[in-house]
């Protein structure tokens, strides 16, 4: 990760550019050549998948396929931070509730939540609201983890300390509590943007088939391999997208972590 | 996380109040699924019931050695690990590769599965593949880590011995970035977890995804709850195995958060 900071302007960042460019055009023109020469059911070119994208997305299945993923995505995260950051701070303010609660927390961080995905099915059918529990559930635990893994990091000085100066409860969680938690909850918030894709797809495929994930296995049951891999392309690129915007959060709020 | 986790669970001042809460759990789980919820739905006195039986059960054990035979992490961990010190010490490899390893660790793993299937057929080899696919790159990442993160004076003095280039991997650079290489396995097993599950879900090969799936579908949710509590043994047994052998083999090592 260690970029080389040399001194002049073009030339360096051409240095460090390069590299980056070479091996994704030497990747490209390997898929290029091996799609060309495998049977297309299983493997089809770069050139092949680009046109198969912008017919997908002249027809207007992709966008509209799309929002409707990122609705699901959407809902599923936000209602994922609506609970589990307030959840997380009550429960970091609340140490007799914490210490109680924290260990079934962590079973469920550790466990496979889509192993939960067949009791959802059966017992809230389809629609869209089993799918946004799926994103939910798969969205919310790092953000709880991750706060209360925060809150235990504050040091029982700093409360001493605001309470001696009778600080109010509403100065003590603003002054004290949200920001030592805050560089926490963001770790955990772009985990959660991993997983919550992951529960998106998962949704997709296992719940009612929609969006992005209903086109990719429509394609594969129609063995249009190109399509296949140019919604995997456009899930890949949306995945490195979001984590690229959680990272950038990430290092934001990491500024003042202590 | 996991290094504090066994201590968490069992510090005795929390003992009570852990017990008292799960007990609550428990009960609001047990009383909502009696007043609200169809009898064939999960409740713990009913799951209780059904632990006996289903562990006997010839096919549920054959369904958790299938999906828990942990082949495709071992292949995931070989050549992870050989990628992830190549990329840690060769600044060619690290650049050529670093965006396609950082790329696909971002892809929801579970995208590929349409692919994988189209390629492996409906059959363990789609699986394995998941499994591969879904834990190699956080080991090749943190591997990476540790070896670019080696100490500068353990290589000069295996240089100045004139070691080998391999000798110097083999001796120096694997073990000193065997902390890394910890964390990472931590996060591959649960992710190579997730991924068996779900393709068993997706191609209805046997396993514990699918008995999971075969169970709830036919109503029998007290059986298919079995299999997600051995899961969640199986996921929590895990970090805590690697947070003893952190404690146990790395005892120098204080860094509880890996990166995910």
């Amino acid at each position: 990760m260690v970029h080389v900071v040399t001194a002049g302007g073009s030339q360096a960042r051409l240095r460090r550019h390069a590299p980056f460019v070479v091996s994704i055009v030497a990747g490209l023109a390997l898929w290029e050549v091996v799609g060309r020469h495998t049977n297309p059911a299983f493997m089809v070119s770069f050139s092949e998948t680009m046109a198969r994208l912008w017919a997908l997305a002249a027809s207007g299945q992709l966008g509209a396929q799309f929002l409707e993923s990122a609705k699901l995505f959407g809902t599923g995260f936000a209602l994922a931070l609506a609970v589990g950051m307030p959840a997380g701070l009550l429960l970091a303010r609340v140490p007799s509730l914490r210490v109680g609660v924290e260990p079934y927390i962590m079973v469920i961080y550790a466990t496979p939540l889509v192993a939960l995905i067949p009791f959802i099915l059966s017992l809230m059918g389809f629609g869209f609201g089993p799918k946004v529990l799926v994103v939910f559930l798969f969205a919310v635990f790092p953000v709880l983890y991750n706060t209360i893994e925060g809150a235990r990091s504050i040091k029982t000085e700093l409360i001493e300390v605001a309470r001696s100066y009778r600080s109010s409860e509403w100065a003590l969680w603003r002054e004290v509590m949200v920001p030592y938690t805050l560089p926490f909850t963001m770790t955990g918030v772009r985990q959660a943007i991993g997983r919550g894709l992951v529960g998106m797809v998962a949704a997709e495929f296992f719940l009612s088939s929609t969006g992005l994930g209903q086109l990719i296995m429509t394609a594969s049951q129609n063995f249009d391999t190109g399509a296949v891999f140019a919604i995997i392309l456009i899930i890949g690129l949306l995945g490195v997208g979001l984590m690229r915007v959680g990272l950038m959060i990430e290092n934001h709020f990491a500024r003042w972590r202590v | 996380m996991t290094a504090s986790l066994a201590n968490r669970l069992t510090g005795p001042s929390t003992v009570l109040s852990r017990t008292l809460t799960g007990f609550a759990i428990l009960a609001t789980w047990e009383a909502v699924v009696r007043a609200f919820a169809p009898p064939y739905v999960a409740k713990p006195s009913t799951v209780a019931l059904a632990i006996p039986r289903v562990i006997v059960d010839p096919a549920f054990i054959e369904a958790t050695r299938v999906t828990l035979t942990a082949e495709g992490l071992a292949i995931a961990l070989v050549f992870g690990t050989i990628i992830g010190l190549i990329m840690g010490r060769s600044v060619i490899a690290e650049r050529s590769l670093r965006h396609y390893v950082n790329g696909f660790y971002a892809v929801p793993m579970i995208v590929v599965l349409p692919l994988l299937s189209l390629w492996f057929g409906y059959s363990g080899a789609a699986r394995l593949a998941t499994i591969v696919f879904a834990a190699i790159f956080s080991i090749i990442i943190n591997v990476a880590d540790g070896a670019r993160s080696v100490p500068r004076d353990y290589l000069e003095v295996a240089n100045s011995f004139r070691s080998g280039r391999l000798r110097t991997m083999i001796d120096i650079v694997l073990p000193s970035s065997m902390p890394y290489f910890l964390a990472g396995l931590r996060l591959a097993a649960g992710r190579a977890l997730i991924a068996a599950v779900v393709a068993e879900f997706f191609t209805a090969i046997g396993g514990l995804g699918y008995y999971i799936l075969y169970h709830s579908r036919t109503f029998r949710h007290d059986e298919a709850f079995v299999g997600v509590l051995l899961l969640a043994g199986f996921g929590v047994g895990f970090e805590l195995l690697v947070a003893w052998s952190t404690r146990r083999f790395l005892p120098w090592y204080r860094r509880d958060e890996a990166t995910e």
